[in-house]
């Protein structure tokens, strides 16, 4: 017990520290930055705290709370699952770690045991987020009784083991397909993007289908009360929560009007997701043990074949295109850099059409909200905004290959640093990699919001323009963060992406970018308004906006230029 | 040729000075060894020379040219074989040795030729069409040692070359090293195997805490002949340390 202990402890810490020795100063900064993040989505925090509060007031008098705490309930693991995921994957199924841990006198079920407890913790970390502002602020608005709080301790710890045996089921075939696909980078890659789309697919199928999304607004009126319509839709899914039993019978127990209720009510629920964890480990113990034996009986093993002079043709074709086209290869042939690229590039254009179908819900008289809105004058005008302050907003900070840029050449920095390679060039490359990603994204989204919403072409042309200066600038500021403090030393490069301040600078850049929009675009849609729609004024404020987002980029570039070099030097391998 | 010219260095992260006030030149057509216990500063000497580190103070010369000044030209002169291996593992040998190949500017033709003089040399050609990440130990230093070798450096600095070779291979780098310096070039290798230093360098310079605190050939320094290099190393370390 004590060696599981200490395996969970060292699991548990080695995510949160690549770089162990950082001066006093510097963490200063960083924490600082935690905090104006923290202030910064604060009002969001709240603003769902506030909505459940008034949800609790709502849902005073009504039948089968129970019914509506559950789907709460199941919506925290919907979040808890999309985090976990991922974490399950990077951390049990996929780390490259097993011939450090494999020799140590402890055997491969405790390893296991201590990977998913770090998985499992990281979980319940998301569910104490996700309770605070859902369910804790629903019971107070509820005035719920002094056992819904009580209870909320031993959901903490019940509500992540769901997610885990759904994360399980995810994340094993695609470890599985990482490792079937090991010998090949770049179809282990795609298989793996391909088939994350797929499952996210059936999942967004599956909420459709329960009403989460999209669907017919029944007998609410689309322009009434909005938290209305969302007690409503909650009643009516939380119906069909009695399949999900142990979320059931959780929320039956946290509203349970007698001792007698609760403690059953509790026992189930316990009795329940013992089972569920159960289920996690029949399922994953095997598959682990041969994810171990295929990852380190495969490693070092390459099959002898007769070598072509094919496989052996090189080409001098210039510098600045070698180090593009190496970086590429490096990103697509190791599976979570890859993943991770490819995902930033669709993970966008994806949502755009998510967005779509939520916007969908159709009326009584068969007609859908986005026609609804394309309807009205104000929606030419106005949509192209929105969309561009969306987008510019989550573009930002999800564009992988600009936000790490140096971090990822981790330990072969030595490498890079001994080239005789001018930097202007080195930077040049990395510029055009990660601006190209984004811009197939941007032009995607843009493509995607002219065809499903229905904005003008022009306007989407435009937007692409402003979305690319601007994704160009945050790109330019954080290769320089990338570079200032780059984060060397991970054994996944997960690790570096948890640990690295370069995606929160992106998102207040993003936020901050976002807001200046909104405020350009709102002082001159008022004057459009107020001009009778006069085509002009719309004018002007695209040429504001593109003037604003393209000095924005120029400023950035200079910015980068004038420091890059200096902290590159700096980097001490 | 390689010249160090009061060379300091401290990094940021420490208050002490890893290389201190370090003097040395090594001329054309000589292997040089350098040795020295753990953390005396042989690693961050080697780091400054192929310009991974800037020193604090002091001038760097690879064959005559100031690496502070132009570094490019002057990193194009080295080649450089690092002690940790790490290196692309996503790439396939053939690919790393097409880059490394294409930033030292190496012409087509000749890249190719090379390539295939020191894959068959060190039994690599099977291997090179696979990932580097397949590679055993052995088998990544000698990509390591090819790559440094493909434009034909004037200078080759070698960071504990013989670690996880196989005796052939360890033979035929030995080999490799003295050809190189009598073409007029300069080696520069650093090692533990004292062994190695006493067979092949012609001159040899000891390292600890930072400083320099033997340089010489072989012979002068140890004067006695049946003092082996080992001792004396041994010895001189070990005064410095009780200094």
């Amino acid at each position: 017990m004590k060696k599981y202990f200490s395996l969970v402890k060292l699991l548990f810490v080695q995510q949160y520290r690549v770089k162990p020795t950082e001066g006093k100063r510097k963490r200063g900064g960083t924490i600082a930055a935690y905090v104006v993040l923290g202030i910064c989505f604060l009002p969001m925090l709240i603003s769902l705290a506030g909505s459940m509060y008034f949800l609790g007031g709502l849902s005073k008098g009504l039948e089968n709370v129970s019914d509506i705490v559950a789907t709460l309930l199941f919506v925290c693991q919907g979040v808890v699952l999309l985090f976990g995921v991922q974490t399950l994957i990077t951390n049990v199924f996929s780390a490259k770690d097993a011939d450090k841990l494999l020799f140590l006198p402890v055997n491969s079920s405790a390893i296991f045991a201590a990977k998913l407890s770090v998985a499992y913790l990281n979980e319940v970390i998301t569910t104490a987020v996700m309770l605070i502002v859902t369910l804790l602020p629903f019971g107070i608005g509820y005035s719920a009784g002094a056992g819904y709080y009580l209870l909320l301790i031993p959901a903490l710890l019940l509500v992540p083991l769901l997610p885990l045996l759904l994360s399980s089921i995810i994340a094993i075939p695609l470890s599985a397909v990482i490792t079937k696909f090991g010998k090949n980078g770049v179809v282990k890659t795609l298989m793996q993007v391909l088939l994350f789309a797929l499952i996210m697919g059936a999942y967004l199928f599956g909420m459709y289908e329960l009403g989460f999304i999209g669907g017919s607004s029944g007998d609410a009126d689309v322009g009434s009360d909005m938290a209305s319509v969302l007690l409503e839709k909650l009643q009516g899914i939380g119906s069909a929560m009695k399949y999900v039993h142990s979320d059931f019978t959780l929320a039956s127990a946290m509203l349970g009007a007698s001792f007698g209720a609760v403690a059953l009510n509790l026992l189930i629920s316990v009795a329940e997701n013992a089972l569920l964890f159960g289920l996690v480990l029949a399922l994953s113990i095997p598959f682990y043990r041969w994810i171990l034996s295929a990852t380190v009986e495969g490693a070092g093993v390459s099959r002898r074949k007769k070598v072509k002079s094919s496989d052996l043709t090189v080409k001098n074709q210039g510098v600045v295109r070698e180090l593009i086209f190496t970086d590429i290869k490096r990103v697509m042939r190791d599976s979570q850099m890859g993943f991770q690229g490819i995902l930033s590039l669709i993970m966008l254009p994806i949502m755009v059409v998510v967005f779509y179908f939520c916007f969908s819900i159709t009326s009584e008289d068969g007609q859908n909200i986005v026609q609804m809105l394309q309807g009205q004058s104000l929606y030419r005008g106005i949509a192209p905004i929105v969309f561009l302050s969306y987008m510019s907003l989550l573009g930002m900070s999800s564009n992988v290959l600009g936000i790490y840029p140096i971090s990822r050449e981790n330990k072969s920095i030595y490498l890079v640093k001994s080239l005789p390679v001018s930097f202007n060039k080195y930077l040049l490359a990395k510029v055009i990699l990660s601006t190209s990603v984004m811009l197939i994204s941007d032009f995607l989204m843009c493509l995607l919001v002219v065809v499903l919403f229905g904005v003008d072409w022009y306007f989407g042309i435009a937007m692409l323009v402003v979305m690319g200066a601007l994704g160009f600038g945050a790109m330019c500021i954080t290769t320089l963060i990338d570079l200032k403090s780059p984060k060397f030393g991970w054994t996944n490069f997960n690790q570096s992406l948890k640990n690295a301040k370069n995606s929160w600078m992106a998102m207040l850049v993003g936020l901050v970018v976002s807001l200046i929009i909104g405020a350009i675009s709102a002082v001159c849609l008022v004057g459009w308004y107020f001009l009778n729609a006069a085509w002009y004024m719309l004018l002007i404020m695209w040429l504001l906006i593109i003037g604003a987002s393209v000095g924005f980029a120029a400023v950035c570039y200079r910015i980068m230029t004038g420091s890059a070099e200096k902290y590159f030097n700096l980097i001490e391998p | 040729m390689i010249r160090l010219s009061n060379v300091s260095k401290t990094y940021a992260k420490s208050q002490k000075k890893a290389v201190d006030g370090l003097s040395l030149e090594i001329k054309d057509g000589e292997i040089f060894g350098f040795l020295g216990p753990n953390g005396a500063g042989k690693s961050t000497t080697i780091k400054m020379i192929t310009g991974i580190l800037s020193p604090d103070e002091g001038t760097i010369e690879v064959d005559g040219v100031n690496l502070a000044e132009n570094s490019i030209a002057a990193k194009s002169r080295i080649g450089f074989v690092p002690d940790n291996h790490e290196t692309y593992e996503t790439l396939k040998g053939i690919e790393y040795l097409n880059f490394i190949g294409t930033m030292y500017g190496v012409e087509t033709g000749a890249l190719k030729a090379r390539i295939s003089e020191y894959a068959e040399m060190f039994q690599l050609s099977d291997a090179l069409p696979n990932m580097i990440s397949s590679y055993s130990h052995g088998m990544k230093q000698k990509l390591m040692v090819i790559a440094a070798l493909i434009h034909d450096p004037k200078v080759w600095i070698l960071d504990e070359p013989l670690t996880g070779l196989d005796p052939q291979s360890a033979f035929q780098l030995k080999q490799l090293m003295r050809k190189h310096a009598e073409q007029g070039n300069t080696v520069f290798f650093s090692s533990h195997v004292i062994d190695v230093v006493e067979k092949v360098c012609d001159r040899i310079g000891i390292i600890n805490h930072g400083q320099l605190v033997a340089v010489d050939t072989l012979d002068n320094i140890r004067k006695d002949e049946s003092v082996s290099l080992e001792s004396l190393f041994l010895t001189i370390t070990a005064d410095e340390t009780a200094k």
